[in-house]
């Protein structure tokens, strides 16, 4: 997994890893959007340059065993990470692919991940990572959400 | 689309998701609308989605017991073994067959009567060396990350059993300052 910085084109390393008691203390709104705390009961996971303390992006996720799926429920990069003039590239697609593999890890072939972004950046998400609309909700399943874990685990 | 997310739409579209339901009823219309179309889109799934995705899984589940191994009594080699096996034939005799090893041979290590020696595990590295190279990347070592990894649990777990036996049997002659 790599996210890519965007001045150099420069290729680094990450993990992602289950966020802990003392990152949730230090996720200000200021600098990941969202009130971190208030997803204190569910499976909140950090994304970091391997060798580094820095949270580049974050994503929090519930597991619905009997739909076979994973909603993500809080999805950001850092403040720096944000529109055109942001540092790397990547952040997102990767912590989505994260949840496609919990999702294939726990339910196979039945597995699915998904999100309700606003109408206006819907678009995005069916463009770039191929989901599909349902009503409000966007879902990566079947053959799609296999091509996004390859895609996000070349190294 | 979530109409209730109130973020600036010029913003990167990958800031941030807030895709929390607001309510158990919006949750609950919304996970029924898409269970509806999802069982209507995996009727159409091919047999080749299924079993690219069974071994997905099975790749994904074998990587994240090397990382974070399960300390209980479970054979998990075994069990990945009968996964991977069961997900490509429909007859174990077939792949006994593909590797070259008797159907008895195959049943006696599924049924951990026989433990799997290593050129049964070599034959399995390549066998899904063959398999997941249009699928994924899989490490075929990953085979025996996972069968050394059960080894040196089962064996740490259960010093009770033969440590004391074998102190009989080793001593320390030299002094050690």
């Amino acid at each position: 997994m790599h996210i890519i910085e965007i001045s150099s084109e420069k290729r680094f390393q990450v993990e992602i890893t289950l966020a802990e008691g003392t990152d949730c203390k230090s996720l200000k709104k200021e600098r990941y959007f969202f009130d971190w705390s208030e997803e204190r009961n569910y499976e909140v996971y950090k994304l970091q340059i391997v060798g580094s303390n820095n949270i580049l992006g974050l994503i929090s996720l519930e597991r619905i065993p009997v739909e076979w799926r994973v909603h993500i429920r809080l999805l950001t990069v850092s403040k720096e990470n944000k529109g055109q003039q942001k540092k790397y590239g990547r952040i997102a697609g990767n912590l989505i692919a994260h949840a496609a593999k919990i999702a294939v890890q726990d339910y196979g072939e039945l597995a699915c991940v998904s999100l309700m972004p606003k109408s206006q950046i819907a678009h995005h998400y069916i463009s770039e990572y191929k989901m599909l609309p349902t009503g409000m909700t966007l879902s990566l399943e079947g053959p799609e959400i296999l091509n996004l874990i390859n895609r996000y685990s070349h190294e | 689309m979530n109409k209730h997310n109130k973020t600036n739409p010029t913003e990167d579209p990958e800031f941030g998701v807030d895709s929390r339901y607001r309510s158990e009823k919006e949750r609950k219309s919304e996970s029924i609308a898409l269970m509806e179309a999802r069982l209507k889109r995996m009727k159409n799934m091919s047999k080749d989605d299924i079993l690219r995705a069974k071994l997905m899984q099975l790749k994904l589940r074998m990587e994240e017991f090397i990382k974070e191994p399960d300390y209980d009594d479970r054979k998990h080699f075994l069990t990945f073994l009968e996964s991977y096996i069961d997900a490509i034939y429909s007859k174990r005799n077939q792949f006994a067959s593909d590797i070259d090893i008797t159907p008895v041979m195959l049943s006696q290590i599924i049924n951990n009567h026989r433990e799997p020696n290593d050129e049964f595990i070599k034959k399995i590295m390549i066998h899904s060396d063959k398999v997941f190279a249009n699928i994924c990347d899989f490490n075929g070592m990953t085979w025996y990350l996972v069968y050394f990894h059960e080894k040196l649990r089962t064996t740490m777990m259960e010093q009770e059993k033969w440590r004391p036996k074998l102190e009989n049997h080793v001593k320390l002659s030299e002094t050690l300052e």
